[in-house]
């Protein structure tokens, strides 16, 4: 059984608004998805769907096999899914450490030890723990984002555009950790303008256009795939 | 000389006394975003309920005050439960129209209980202390500690609890603290008790300095709200430091205006510091 499987789901902003007009996707237990298509897609707009943070008009999402699309954003965070989004995603005027606290919030008892792992992980967090967060580069934001994240071990981490507005070297960085989320078995949806860097770490691609999933297969082939390659990855 | 240190004293402790109910308005401003402008019956209340804790059950004034700051904060949460919290949807002017409407409701349940009379607490009569000129009162000076036991209590609480750590991160950025888990609507009321708390709280210090009587909130209201804007609307150190200017800009104005217009300086303090500051003295550092 699949991790999560998101069946025809029809979302807006609005009464009257569709944005995503029947998208669907699935995900297995550990793997990597990554989600591409031109802007304006609905890319953002359904990962905020699968976090809760949008109501579905119509569709299902289901995560072990239950559906979910009746939750809050809250209940699915207990559920296991993390969502990063793409701005906003950090709390500033709270330390770093603090910021990573409040990742933790649900599982309270771990905290202290998570926290420790993290910062042996990510380093340049360690160095700037009692720093304010709004005082740190976009780059080591995103990884800030990604790491109270990772405070609920989730099973399902939700990633909008991680690397949009980094420089190349601090995109490359950022992907690089992603990679080694994955590796450790955690499961994750990517939406990315950054298809190329986005389909080589990921398992499956999954392309949207106009809120309808358009193609759905094995990142690495989608790579090779012709039309994929004129039309996402620049020829 | 001595005239104008004489009055810097006065404005920086009726600075300090401003600066609780200013704190307290503004932690509901930074986690509900309107401008709960119930802050000033809930001062009112808070001073009546620290009265019957002093005077009529003969508590100390520290456990009287404690008493204000109970009976602030659950008057403010039952009072958000009953009136605002349906509303909250309607946007912050549905909202702040509303909280004037429920302040004056509140006033007169007050003026209903306890009559338009002044009333004062149970204090001894202590003299002046008198410096090279200068005249300090011992009971403006032990409300001014106790004023700042309150703001210390916060920073402390905000610092170091889960709980204040919640807060703060609501109003940091509300939709993130959902998808961490955190319950607005937990956090609201949490907000809505302290801050209604520290009005009492602050309330009781002003009745404490003047005297008690159903308006004991209103008439301070302009210049806690002065002094949160002027700090920066939802910014913690903004409204002590806000307070701070409007308490001294008050007083000095007394050189060379009618105290008639000492209401005014907090206006012109808020339209010369947003001329320069359009966020406040602090707009930036919520806490």
């Amino acid at each position: 059984m699949g991790l999560m499987d998101v069946r025809a789901i029809v979302a807006g902003y609005g009464a009257a608004d569709e944005i995503l007009k029947g998208a669907s996707l699935a995900v297995a237990p550990g793997e990597m998805v990554a989600v591409i298509g031109p802007n304006g897609a609905g890319k953002s707009t359904l990962l905020k769907a699968i976090a809760g943070l949008l109501r579905l008009k119509s569709g299902a999402i289901l995560l072990d096999g239950m559906a979910i699309e009746a939750l809050g954003a809250r209940d699915r965070a207990r559920r296991g899914l993390a969502f990063v989004p793409q701005e906003a995603n950090i709390f500033p005027t709270m330390s770093v450490r603090e910021n990573l606290e409040m990742g933790g919030f649900l599982e309270r008892r771990a905290t202290a030890a998570r926290i420790d792992h993290l910062f042996a992980r990510f380093p340049v967090l360690a160095e700037k723990r009692r720093h304010a967060a709004r005082t740190l580069s976009g780059g080591q934001r995103q990884v800030l984002a990604m790491a109270m994240a990772l405070m609920v071990q989730p099973r399902l981490l939700l990633l909008d555009e991680p690397s949009a507005g980094l420089s190349p070297k601090a995109a490359e960085a950022l992907f690089d950790n992603i990679a080694a989320i994955h590796a450790e078995g955690t499961a994750i949806v990517m939406v990315e303008q950054n298809a190329r860097e986005a389909l080589a770490i990921a398992d499956v691609g999954v392309v949207l256009v106009d809120g309808r999933t358009a193609r759905v297969g094995p990142a690495r082939e989608m790579m090779d795939d012709a039309e994929v390659r004129r039309l996402f990855l620049g020829g | 000389m001595t005239d104008l240190l004489q009055l810097l004293i006065n404005g920086l402790l009726a600075g300090t006394l401003l600066a609780v109910p200013a704190i307290g308005f503004t932690t509901i401003y930074a986690v509900l975003r309107f401008p709960n402008f119930a802050v000033a019956s809930l001062a009112t209340i808070g001073a009546y309920g620290g009265y019957v804790a002093n005077v009529r059950f003969g508590l100390p004034l520290p456990a009287s005050l404690l008493a204000a700051f109970v009976t602030a904060g659950v008057a403010g949460v039952a009072s958000d439960e009953i009136a605002l919290r349906r509303l909250r949807l309607s946007g912050p002017l549905t909202l702040a129209i509303a909280s004037v409407a429920l302040t004056i409701v509140l006033e007169n349940c007050v003026r209903f209980g306890f009559g338009n009379d002044l009333r004062g607490y149970d204090l001894p009569v202590l003299r002046d202390w008198r410096v090279a000129g200068l005249r300090i009162g011992p009971q403006q000076v032990e409300n001014a500690g106790a004023a700042l036991v309150a703001m210390a209590a916060l920073f402390l609480f905000l610092a170091f609890t889960r709980t204040g750590k919640m807060m703060r991160a609501v109003a940091d950025n509300p939709m993130l603290a959902s998808l961490k888990g955190i319950d607005a609507v937990t956090v609201a009321r949490i907000a809505v008790f302290t801050g209604m708390g520290l009005a009492g709280y602050g309330g009781m210090l002003i009745g404490l300095d003047t005297s008690v009587d159903p308006l004991t909130g209103f008439r301070v209201m302009l210049s806690v709200f002065a002094a949160a804007v002027v700090g920066g609307l939802g910014s913690i150190p903004g409204a002590v430091a806000g307070a701070f200017v409007v308490g001294v800009g008050e007083e000095l104005s007394l050189l060379v205006l009618d105290p008639a217009y000492r209401t005014a300086v907090g206006f012109v303090a808020i339209l010369a510091v947003l001329s320069f500051r359009p966020r406040g003295l602090l707009g930036e550092r919520a806490f």
